[in-house]
C-alpha cells in the first residue's frame, strides 16, 4: 500500500542512513569486538504481559489507516486492531509514531513490541522482521474519468497511463502492459492534477487510493479496483521474537472467528470509502488471503 | 630606572635585536630613532614583557624583570604603554577605559580613581569626552585618552610606540604636546618616533639603532647636528629637503 | 470550502496539540542552544590555542559534525548507540545530544572566528595595562566578542528551530508534525484545511522565532551606545 512515492525518498534517506552508519558500525564494532550482536534483545511475550504495558508502532498521519483525531487519540483501521491486541494481552497500549523509512528500525532496536503501520510484506523486509499473518491486503486500481471509462486493461492498450515513479503501479505497467504509454511523475499531487488537466487517460496506483479520491471527484470513477500482484499487510515483531510472533498469528485467527476485521472495516473504513470498495477486496480474515 | 643589558632577541631564527645594552635614569626622556624595521618597536615591547628576550636582562629599579609569566601583570603596572593604533577598548566609553586598569588590575576604589580620571582628561584636555565612546573621537583624541590610562597606573617609566604615526598630521601637534608636557613634569619616558623636530626638542638622550644594533648615542644636539657614524647620517638625511628648483633640476 | 478549512484548527485539541508540538520544538531547540554556546564557546577558544593536538581534534570533530546530515547523527544517536551497545536513549534525549553536538560544532566555529576578528592590539593594550590574560578576555576579548557573536547565534538559534522537524524520525512528534497529522486526519472532511494548518505553524514558528530576534536586534541597538 505504501509502494507510493514516499517509497523512493525514504529509500535515499535510508541508503545514506545505512551508508554512514555501516561505516560507524563497523568502527565501533571493531573497537568493541563482539558487543554488536545482541546488545539488545526484544520483550518477550512474559515480559509484556508482566509489565502491564505493550509498545506498538503506527503511522501517525495516514488516515484512514493511523491517524491521530482531534482528540489527540490514535484511530483507524490499524489501531483498531491494536486495541485489541492490548485487550486481548490485557496490557495497555502505548502508541509510538512511527514514518514508512523507521519502521524496521524500530523493530530492530526493540523500540516497540509490535509495528502496525501499514506494513506492506515484502521479501527484503521479512529477513530483517518476522510478519506475523496478514489482515489486509491490496492491489492496484486504475481511475478515468466517466466520460472514458476504462473498465479493463485491455482498453488501455496506445493509451496513456499516468503513474508515479517508484511506485509498485510503475513497474507492473513496464513489465506487463509494454503497450501502454506511461506518463511519469516525481510527486504524487501531480498524478491527481495531471488526469483532473486530462493529460492522460487514467491514472493508476494503489486502490485504496484512487478509490478515496474518486469519492471526491465526481466524474471519476475507479473502473478497474483490483489489479495486479496481491500484496499483504501484516504485523510484524522483532526477529526472533517467536513467541510474540505466534501470539499474533493465534490472536488473528481466533479474531477470524468473529469476524473482527469487518468490524475494523465498518468501523474504519466504510465512512471514508463507502459504497465504492467491497470489503472483501481490502479485508483479510483469519490471516488467510484467497 | 630601567636599565637593559646585552638584550638580544630573534624570530625564527632570525636576529632583531643584538647585544641592546642602555639604561634610563630616572626623569629622563630617551628617543629611540632608526629605519622602519631596525627593531625598535620590538625592543619596547620586550622591556614590558610582550615579547620573549633569547638572552640579556632588563632590570627595573634595580630588580631584574623575571621570565615567569606571572609575575608580568604586575610588572607592566609600572610600565606604561602607548601603541601606534589606536587602541581604546571599543565597547567602553572613555572614563570606562581609562577605570579597567586601575579597577581591575590595581583593585583601587572607583571612588578614587575616577578623580584621579577627571583630573588626567582634564590634563589632555578631554574632560567634555568622558562619556564619549572611541569611534566618536578623532585619531588624535583617542592617542590622548590612550595616554592618560596609561598614567593613571602611576607608571614608573612610559613606553611610547610610534604614536603618532598613524595620525593625519593636523592632530600630531595636539598629542605630542601632552608628551613635551610630561617630560617637563619629569616623567621617565622612552620614546620610539619618527618625528625628527620632536625628538630633538624632548629628546634628553638620542639612541640611533639600525639592523638591530645600538649604532650611536648621544645628546640630541651632537646626534641631529654632527652625527658620528655614515649610517646615522645617512638616515638623517632621509628627513631633509633640498630646494632642486634653485639648482635648476626643477620644472622650467 | 475555506471556512471549513479555517475550522480544522479549532476543532478538539488541535490548538492545543500545535501549541505542545511548538513547545516540544522549542524545548529541544532552546536547551540545545543553550549548551551549545557553553561547550561551544570552550571548543572556540580551544580552537584558537596553538596546540596542535587541540586544534587537530577540533577540527575532526568539526568537519565530521558537519558532513554528517543532522538525520543520519539522529539515527545513529537513536538506533545505531542500541544496535552498537544496548543503549536506549529516549527519542527526545537523542535529539538534544545531537542538536547539542551540532550546535556545539557551529557555535565553536562562530566563536573562533569572531575571536581572531579581535585586532590583537587590543589583546596588547590589555595587558599592557598589567591586567591577566584571564581578565583580558573577561573584560576586553568577550564582551567585543559578544557583539559581534549575538547576530549569528541568533541566526543559528533560528536555524536549529526550524531543523528540529527532523526529530520526528525519531519518534518525537513537534509542531509540523502535528500539522501534517491534523491535515491527514481531515484529508477527506476537509481538504482545503492543509493550507491553514501550514499557514498556522508557519505562524507559531515565526511568533517563536520573532522575539529571539527583536532581543538581539535590542542587544545591537543598545551596545552602539
Amino acid at each position: 500500500m505504501k509502494n507510493s512515492i514516499n517509497h523512493k525518498i525514504h529509500h535515499q534517506i535510508k541508503k545514506m542512513f545505512w551508508m554512514t552508519a555501516a561505516a560507524f558500525t563497523l568502527a565501533l564494532s571493531a573497537c568493541s569486538s563482539s558487543a554488536s550482536q545482541d546488545a539488545v534483545t526484544a520483550r518477550t511475550l512474559a515480559d509484556i504481559q508482566s509489565s502491564g504495558k505493550v509498545v506498538i508502532g503506527v503511522f501517525s498521519d495516514k488516515a484512514p489507516f493511523g491517524y491521530v483525531d482531534a482528540s489527540g487519540n490514535y484511530q483507524g483501521y490499524d489501531v483498531y486492531f491494536a486495541d485489541r491486541i492490548g485487550k486481548d494481552l490485557g496490557a495497555a497500549v502505548e502508541y509510538v509514531s512511527l514514518e514508512p523509512a523507521n519502521r524496521v528500525e524500530y523493530l530492530e532496536t526493540a523500540k516497540v513490541d509490535i509495528v502496525l503501520a501499514n506494513f506492506t510484506v515484502t521479501e527484503e523486509r521479512a529477513e530483517a522482521v518476522d510478519f506475523a499473518s496478514p489482515y489486509m491486503k491490496v492491489a492496484l486500481g486504475v481511475v478515468s474519468p466517466d466520460s472514458a471509462l476504462i473498465t479493463d486493461v485491455s482498453q488501455l492498450s496506445g493509451k496513456t497511463l499516468i503513474v508515479a515513479k517508484g511506485t509498485t503501479a510503475e513497474t507492473y505497467f513496464t513489465e506487463n502492459h509494454p503497450e501502454v504509454n506511461l506518463l511519469k511523475f516525481d510527486q504524487y499531487t501531480e498524478t491527481f492534477n495531471a488526469l483532473l488537466d486530462g493529460r492522460g487517460d487514467a491514472f493508476s496506483t494503489d486502490n485504496t487510493e484512487v478509490l478515496a479520491w474518486a469519492l471526491q471527484n465526481p466524474g471519476f470513477t475507479v473502473g478497474v479496483p483490483s489489479l495486479g500482484g496481491l500484496d499483504t499487510i501484516a504485523p510484524a515483531v522483532r526477529k526472533g521474537n517467536t513467541e510474540l510472533l505466534n501470539w499474533l498469528n493465534e490472536e488473528i485467527i481466533a479474531l477470524g472467528t468473529e469476524e473482527f476485521f469487518h468490524q475494523d472495516y465498518d468501523e474504519t473504513l466504510l465512512p471514508v470509502y463507502g459504497d465504492a470498495v467491497n470489503p472483501d477486496d481490502l479485508v483479510v480474515e483469519g490471516g488467510i488471503v484467497e | 630606572m630601567l636599565e637593559i643589558q646585552t638584550l638580544r632577541k630573534s624570530f625564527d631564527g632570525q636576529i632583531v635585536l643584538n647585544n641592546i645594552s642602555f639604561s634610563v635614569q630616572k626623569g629622563e626622556v630617551v628617543v629611540l630613532v632608526g629605519p622602519s624595521g631596525c627593531g625598535k618597536s620590538t625592543l619596547l615591547r620586550c622591556v614590558n614583557g610582550l615579547e620573549r628576550i633569547d638572552s640579556g636582562a632588563i632590570a627595573l629599579e634595580g630588580r631584574v624583570l623575571t621570565c615567569d609569566k606571572t609575575k608580568w601583570p604586575l610588572i607592566r603596572q609600572k610600565i606604561g604603554m602607548v601603541f601606534q593604533s589606536y587602541d581604546l577598548f571599543p565597547h567602553m566609553n572613555v572614563m570606562e577605559n581609562i577605570l579597567l586598569g586601575p579597577m581591575k588590575a590595581q583593585k583601587r576604589s572607583r571612588k578614587e580613581t575616577e578623580a584621579d580620571a577627571e583630573r588626567l582628561l582634564t590634563r589632555v584636555g578631554l574632560l567634555d569626552k568622558k562619556s564619549a565612546f572611541p569611534r566618536q573621537l578623532s585619531g588624535g583624541q583617542k592617542q590622548r585618552v590612550a595616554i592618560a590610562r596609561a598614567l593613571i597606573m602611576k607608571p614608573a617609566i612610559m613606553l611610547f610606540d610610534e604614536v603618532t604615526a598613524a595620525l593625519d598630521p593636523e592632530m600630531v601637534r595636539e598629542v605630542l604636546d601632552v608628551m613635551l608636557e610630561l617630560a617637563e613634569e619629569g616623567m621617565t619616558m622612552l620614546i620610539v618616533t619618527h618625528e625628527m623636530q620632536f625628538a630633538k626638542a624632548a629628546a634628553d638622550r638620542i639612541i640611533f639603532i639600525d639592523k638591530g644594533e645600538i649604532v650611536e648615542s648621544g645628546a640630541p644636539e651632537d646626534f641631529f647636528t654632527n652625527p658620528r657614524t655614515d649610517r646615522a647620517k645617512r638616515f638623517l638625511n632621509m628627513f631633509s629637503f633640498e630646494n632642486r628648483k634653485k639648482k635648476g633640476l626643477g620644472v622650467k | 470550502m475555506q471556512d471549513m478549512g479555517v475550522r480544522v484548527l479549532f476543532e478538539g485539541a488541535n490548538g492545543v496539540r500545535l501549541l505542545k508540538g511548538l513547545w516540544t520544538a522549542l524545548r529541544i531547540s532552546l536547551l540545545s542552544m543553550a549548551f551549545s554556546f557553553v561547550l561551544g564557546t570552550l571548543l572556540g577558544c580551544a580552537m584558537t590555542l596553538k596546540n596542535p593536538v587541540v586544534k587537530a581534534a577540533a577540527k575532526i570533530y568539526l568537519e565530521f559534525i558537519r558532513i554528517m546530515p543532522q538525520l543520519v547523527l539522529l539515527f545513529l544517536a537513536y538506533f545505531g548507540m542500541t544496535k552498537a551497545f544496548g543503549i536506549q536513549l529516549s527519542g527526545y534525549a537523542s535529539a538534544l545530544i545531537v542538536f547539542t553536538m551540532w550546535g556545539t560544532a557551529e557555535m565553536g566555529d562562530l566563536v573562533r572566528g569572531v575571536l581572531i576578528s579581535i585586532p590583537k592590539h587590543q589583546y596588547l593594550s590589555g595587558l599592557a595595562l598589567g591586567l591577566s590574560p584571564w581578565r583580558v578576555y573577561l573584560h576586553i576579548i568577550f564582551p567585543q566578542s559578544a557583539r559581534r557573536l549575538i547576530p549569528l547565534a541568533i541566526n543559528l538559534s533560528t536555524r536549529m528551530i526550524k531543523t528540529t522537524s527532523l526529530v520526528v524520525l525519531i519518534g518525537v512528534v513537534e509542531v509540523l508534525k502535528v500539522g501534517q497529522q491534523i491535515i491527514e486526519a481531515n484529508r477527506y472532511a476537509a481538504p482545503s484545511g492543509a493550507l491553514w494548518v501550514y499557514g498556522a505553524v508557519f505562524l507559531l514558528y515565526f511568533i517563536a522565532c520573532y522575539p529571539i530576534s527583536s532581543l538581539a536586534r535590542l542587544l545591537e541597538n543598545k551596545w552602539k551606545g
